[in-house]
């Protein structure tokens, strides 16, 4: 089934992106939080069977994170992104790692680049970090130049030598 | 390094000196990469440039090995491996620090999780500089190390021991916790 037929049924607004040197045809949709298990349900029913990716925004002046669904049909070759915004102050959502599993991962590593919590995921465990105890630092106002120069800068030569 | 089997034949200070060159012939290098760097090291060990006719083979496992190569840039989880892996290796070892990254960080000079300089970690006896350095400079870089093994230079593994509390000390700032 066709994307654009879903969104008709699904009565929900979308836009056409467009990619230099790609013709696939690829949309955006910004959809309603709490709708938008059963939209990635209805999509799963009609061939979009590829969850590619799960990535996510940080929109500091709105102060919203904005997550990123993002689906495949091999059926009709169609790129579907669905966003949704969620607080930035309080950044919680539900996990949808029973529609598919691989979202576990992603849902991870997001938990841990951005801190964004995932109600209902219970393996929210460090995934690429590791002895980490700063904020999350993927969010924009994590100064990383700063935090590099103060956490290795500081660390003194062992034979003299000259600092950096 | 062995014990002197004939004292009474062999002054100790000859001895060392064939030790030294007899093993700077024969140096096995632990296959660890890090990084991007490992990329030269194929063309390197293969026919094209043939590391193993200066007496350097690959070796799967640390504690056969002499020669650790860090081949790019060593995130904070890559060093505790690369810690554990140096420690593992019996003396004497020599350590070669392969491109920008672990001299400075190179690229990754800002990055959160990324070290910049390895020779706070761990003690480095040759540096080949280069983003990537070419298979001309590699072997360059391990005939320098062959030069100071013979006179007596490469002492890295004799300075770990040495300042061992300080490296440790510094290897503990950016480690949280050793054990996991």
């Amino acid at each position: 089934m066709k994307a654009e037929e879903l969104f008709k049924e699904l009565n929900v607004e979308y836009e056409m992106m467009k990619v230099k040197g790609n013709e696939d045809p690829r949309y955006r949709v910004k959809v309603n939080a709490d709708k938008l298990e059963d939209i990635i349900v209805k999509f799963k029913e009609n061939g979009f069977r590829h969850f590619v990716a799960l990535s996510c925004v940080d929109w500091i002046k709105d102060g919203k994170f904005e997550l990123i669904y993002h689906l495949f049909s091999y059926e009709t070759l169609e790129d579907v992104f669905l966003s949704i915004y969620i607080p930035r102050d309080e950044p919680k959502y539900r996990s949808l790692r029973h529609l598919f599993p691989q979202i576990e991962t992603y849902e991870r590593e997001i938990h841990e680049m951005f801190g964004v919590d995932f109600e209902g995921n219970d393996r929210l465990i460090p995934l690429i970090l590791e002895d980490w105890n700063d904020m999350p630092p993927m969010r924009k106002d994590f100064d990383t130049e700063k935090y590099a120069k103060e956490k290795y800068g500081s660390i003194p030569p062992v034979e003299g030598g000259d600092e950096e | 390094m062995n014990e002197n089997p004939f004292p009474s034949i062999i002054p100790e200070k000859d001895w060392k000196k064939i030790q030294r060159m007899l093993s700077k012939r024969s140096l096995w290098m632990i296959h660890f990469c890090t990084g991007c760097g490992a990329m030269e090291m194929p063309p390197t060990m293969t026919s094209r440039y043939d590391m193993e006719r200066f007496g350097i083979i690959p070796m799967a496992t640390p504690r056969q090995a002499d020669l650790l190569l860090v081949t790019g840039y060593v995130a904070v989880k890559t060093l505790k491996r690369i810690v554990r892996v140096y420690e593992q290796m019996q003396d004497p070892k020599y350590v070669i620090s392969f491109g920008s990254c672990p001299i400075n960080g190179g690229l990754y000079w800002d990055s959160y999780n990324t070290i910049k300089r390895l020779d706070k970690y761990i003690p480095v006896d040759i540096y080949i500089a280069g983003c990537m350095p070419r298979p001309e400079a590699i072997m360059d870089g391990f005939l320098k190390l062959m030069k100071d093994i013979d006179e007596g230079r490469a002492d890295g593994w004799l300075r770990y021991r040495k300042y061992y509390d300080k490296y440790r000390a510094n290897q503990m700032r950016v480690f949280r916790r050793w054990d996991e």
